[in-house]
């Protein structure tokens, strides 16, 4: 298993743990330029096919990354990004080294999370009321936000929060303002995920 | 007269091919089975669908989705049979 499987970009000192990787693998670790890492394992295949339980693997890898040595910053790699040799992965790394050390720098110390407002079934509900009420909440706690896909009739709100971790706790009280009140409608919320909705980094090299 | 005919037939021909596209579109509609399997995970999330409702659905779903992406593959490669 030649290939190296990647998961996300750290900076700093290298990763390294146990658990269960993407498409069988037990060792995550880190292979490094200069002070930028890559986060892998070893997989067979330089095209893996996305499974449920592998796409589960990968997010899980990353939320083990982010609560690394007390928190990590993590610039995360959509499923699917796989290296047929070591010195592929270090040449994107150097080639995308300013990049990543921008995403790096916007992310650090802050976490995404999700929130979805679902109608109760055949409720009447005031969809933008319940979007400003939720804004009102959530958008002077968070360092951005952005909409996600309305691709339900029943959903009202979807958008991901990108949060300091310092000000997870006062954003954890708002929504529980918001299902307390809630009347009509259901909070979803999810996370810490990595801060993938916040991250624009296209890797184009040769695989 | 064959030149005539064609010229004459042509736009028709043109448009019927349109109309089977479109129709073909909305018959194997990639996005709204994506849709529709997102929501199918959500109402699985919120208690309000069985799991094995929630994997019953899913299952079809995905076979659809296999399907329209196949058939849009197809039409994008101009191997689709266009049929009278």
């Amino acid at each position: 298993m030649n290939n190296r499987y990647v998961y996300g970009i750290i900076d700093g000192d290298p990763v390294e743990f146990e658990g269960e990787a993407v498409a069988g693998a037990t060792d995550v670790y880190t292979i490094s330029h200069r002070r930028l890492g890559a986060v892998v394992s070893d997989i067979d295949t330089t095209e893996p096919e996305e499974t449920d339980e592998d796409a589960k693997r990968h997010d899980e890898v990353l939320r083990e990354i982010m609560n690394h040595d007390g928190g990590r910053a993590v610039v995360p790699m959509q499923f699917g990004m796989a290296f047929e040799s070591d010195r592929a992965l270090k040449n994107v790394l150097r080639g995308a080294l300013p990049a990543f050390r921008r995403a790096l720098n916007d992310v650090e110390g802050r976490v995404e999370l999700g929130v979805k407002v679902v109608s109760e079934e055949d409720a009447d509900v005031d969809a933008d009321a319940v979007r400003e009420r939720v804004a009102d909440e959530l958008e002077p706690i968070a360092a951005q936000s952005v909409a996600n896909d309305l691709f339900s009739d029943r959903l009202l709100l979807n958008r991901s929060y990108l949060v300091d971790r310092e000000e997870r706790e006062e954003f954890d009280e708002a929504i529980a303002r918001l299902e307390e009140e809630a009347e009509g409608f259901m909070v979803r919320y999810t996370g810490p995920f990595a801060p993938y909705s916040f991250v624009d980094v296209t890797i184009g090299a040769s695989q | 007269m064959f030149v005539l005919d064609d010229l004459l037939f042509r736009p028709f021909v043109g448009i019927v091919d349109a109309i089977h596209t479109i129709a073909l579109d909305e018959l194997y509609d990639v996005e709204g089975l994506e849709d529709d399997l997102k929501e199918n995970q959500l109402l699985y999330e919120l208690g309000e669908r069985s799991e094995a409702e929630y994997r019953r659905r899913k299952a079809e779903l995905e076979a659809e989705l296999e399907i329209a992406r196949e058939v849009h593959e197809r039409l994008a490669s101009g191997r689709v049979e266009v049929k009278s």
